[in-house]
């Protein structure tokens, strides 16, 4: 029997391998876009690499998550550190299904102009930013050391809004999701 | 150049197939948890990277150990070498396999360890100029079935390798069972191990066989009290212990006595600690949810707002329309370009170096327009 703690070892490494090589990727097709790596043959490549690479990352996140929680000392969230972990995961897993929600729905064009190029690959590598410092964050929790520390970043303390704000925002984010879906929908139901 | 570019790639890899033996092992260690002697697959249990340890291990029980009432089991390292952090992992194991090897496998409860845990691998901090040290673990044992306990050691040293030493012979221990009367601890009872800072502490003991009971305590220098414990009930007693200004540990132990001969239970270690860190988990658990909606509606809502700004699709002919309708007096004639027309023109030698005809389809003006791939120069 597989403990909690290995599971979460073992889907960590799916996760952060993952979304390294999707934000790779990413900065390739920006870079290709713009015209600093002059091989627009390997743009398709890159696309799906990163797409690819960004939805296996995706899959593995909610095992990751819950793995994570199952296995920490103690009962629930009795570190702040493992209060940023949760929301540094669900913001790069919110990135991730917004970028991969965008590429399935309206396809190529994701990378038709310079605005949407920009948007796409920024969710993408945002994504992939956010994962990494909650592999940072891990790495402070049980190690007490992380690659990340030159930066001095504030694990230690929790930016918690208060229930009302994180309800609104909830139901902001649902709304905005619901628009972005049906204009997504308009705009593929013209091809 | 492909031979030039390929050392190239060639190089790179060792190097980071080099920079891979400088990362080897933890050197801030893993904290005290329950382990196997390979540490989950750590590197010191690694035969092809690890170095062996000089470390001289050897373990001690008291003569007599009863089923079910805890015991100590000593352990003592000598010869101590480590690497500039003087950090060094002990285990107390009841295998040498790497696998289902604690005392937990084999029956036996960890009640309590040197650092104030209930972990079967320790970690300490040695004093410059220490190569030597001595732990214990408090252990009670579910069964009379005999056992075999070794120690194991990880810890670094002068290269990079990581350190892996065993002691060389294992220390038999055969439970015996507990004479009648014979005065003890409960069976259920669970010394604590942790207690919080700058509270004072009331210490429950539970006991079974037991007419009266002394109390001592020691702090880290060795200097033992005594203090008042009260019966509270039948086979329950509380002791008082000063509050804690520091998160120091210190060591505790009754002795109990009876109609049987008096007992004396092991040191129990108690460690201080800060209040434990406490949020609402249903106010976390909505805010992440919420951050999750947040940045994937953002993100669908802005992809969506500059993807369809330019509709580059070849079938639009909205523009078209809309010009023939104003300037149209007569039935309207839609013009209607072929697919290929809308196509930009091949370039003389066909498709540029490296491109695909649906590149061509969706890049081609812009190629020969310059502004992508290099069709400028």
């Amino acid at each position: 029997m597989t403990s909690s703690e290995t599971f979460h070892v073992v889907t960590t490494e799916l996760v952060v391998g993952a979304f390294s090589v999707a934000g790779l990727s990413f900065t390739l097709c920006l870079l290709v876009h713009f015209g600093v790596l002059k091989q627009p043959s390997w743009k398709t490549m890159l696309d799906n690499v990163a797409h690819f690479t960004l939805a296996f990352g995706l899959a593995a996140t909610p095992f990751a998550i819950l793995s994570g929680l199952s296995s920490s000392p103690g009962e629930g969230m009795n570190s702040p550190i493992l209060v940023n972990k949760m929301f540094l995961s669900m913001t790069g897993f919110g990135f991730a299904l917004g970028c991969l929600i965008g590429r399935l729905r309206l396809g190529n064009k994701v990378w038709s102009n310079t605005k949407s190029t920009a948007v796409h690959a920024s969710a993408g590598l945002a994504a992939c930013g956010s994962m990494l410092l909650t592999a940072s964050a891990g790495g402070t929790f049980t190690r007490g050391e992380s690659l990340l520390d030159l930066f001095n970043l504030p694990y230690e303390h929790v930016l918690l809004f208060p229930v009302f704000v994180s309800l609104t925002a909830l139901l902001l984010g649902t709304a905005m999701l619901a628009i972005g879906w049906r204009r997504m929908k308009s705009i593929s139901s013209i091809h | 150049m492909q031979v030039k570019s390929r050392i190239h790639t060639v190089l790179i890899l060792s190097l980071l197939l080099f920079c891979s033996a400088f990362g080897a092992a933890e050197p801030g260690g893993n904290g005290d948890s329950i382990r196997d002697m390979q540490c989950g697959g750590a590197c010191h249990g690694d035969a092809s990277i690890n170095e062996s340890s000089s470390a001289l291990l050897s373990l001690s029980s008291p003569d007599t150990i009863y089923q079910g009432i805890p015991t100590t089991i000593t352990l003592t390292a000598t010869n101590l070498e480590t690497s500039s952090t003087r950090l060094i992992g002990l285990f107390l194991l009841t295998d040498m396999t790497g696998h289902s090897d604690t005392p937990q496998d084999a029956g036996w409860e960890i009640l309590s360890d040197s650092n104030g845990g209930t972990a079967n691998y320790i970690e300490l901090t040695l004093s410059p100029g220490q190569n030597e040290t001595s732990i214990s673990w408090v252990l009670r044992s579910s069964s009379l079935d005999p056992s075999t306990f070794y120690a194991a050691i990880h810890h670094g040293g002068g290269s990079t390798s990581p350190f892996f030493g065993s002691s060389a012979d294992g220390l038999e221990v055969t439970p015996e069972p507990v004479p009648e009367n014979l005065p003890r601890l409960a069976a259920d009872f669970i010394p604590p191990t942790k207690r919080i800072l700058d509270m004072p502490t009331e210490l429950t003991v539970l006991t079974e066989y037991t007419e009266s009971i002394q109390f001592e305590w020691k702090t880290e220098n060795g200097l033992v009290q005594t203090s008042e414990i009260n019966s509270s009930g039948e086979g329950s007693w509380v002791a008082s212990l000063p509050a804690a200004l520091q998160p120091t540990t210190i060591q505790w132990r009754v002795t109990l006595q009876g109609e049987g001969p008096d007992q004396t239970t092991p040191w129990f270690t108690l460690a201080a600690e800060q209040a434990g860190w406490e949020i609402s988990e249903n106010a976390v658990y909505l805010q992440a949810f919420a951050l999750l909606f947040m940045t994937a509606g953002l993100v669908i809502l802005l992809q969506t707002r500059f993807s369809s700004s330019r509709t580059i699709s070849k079938y639009d002919q909205t523009p078209t329309v809309i010009e023939a309708l104003e300037t149209a007096s007569s039935p309207v004639v839609l013009p209607v370009e072929s697919t290929e027309s809308s196509l930009a023109p091949l370039p003389e030698g066909g498709l540029p170096n490296g491109w695909t005809e649906q590149q061509w389809e969706w890049y081609g003006h812009d190629y020969l327009a310059g502004k992508y791939g290099g069709g400028a120069e």
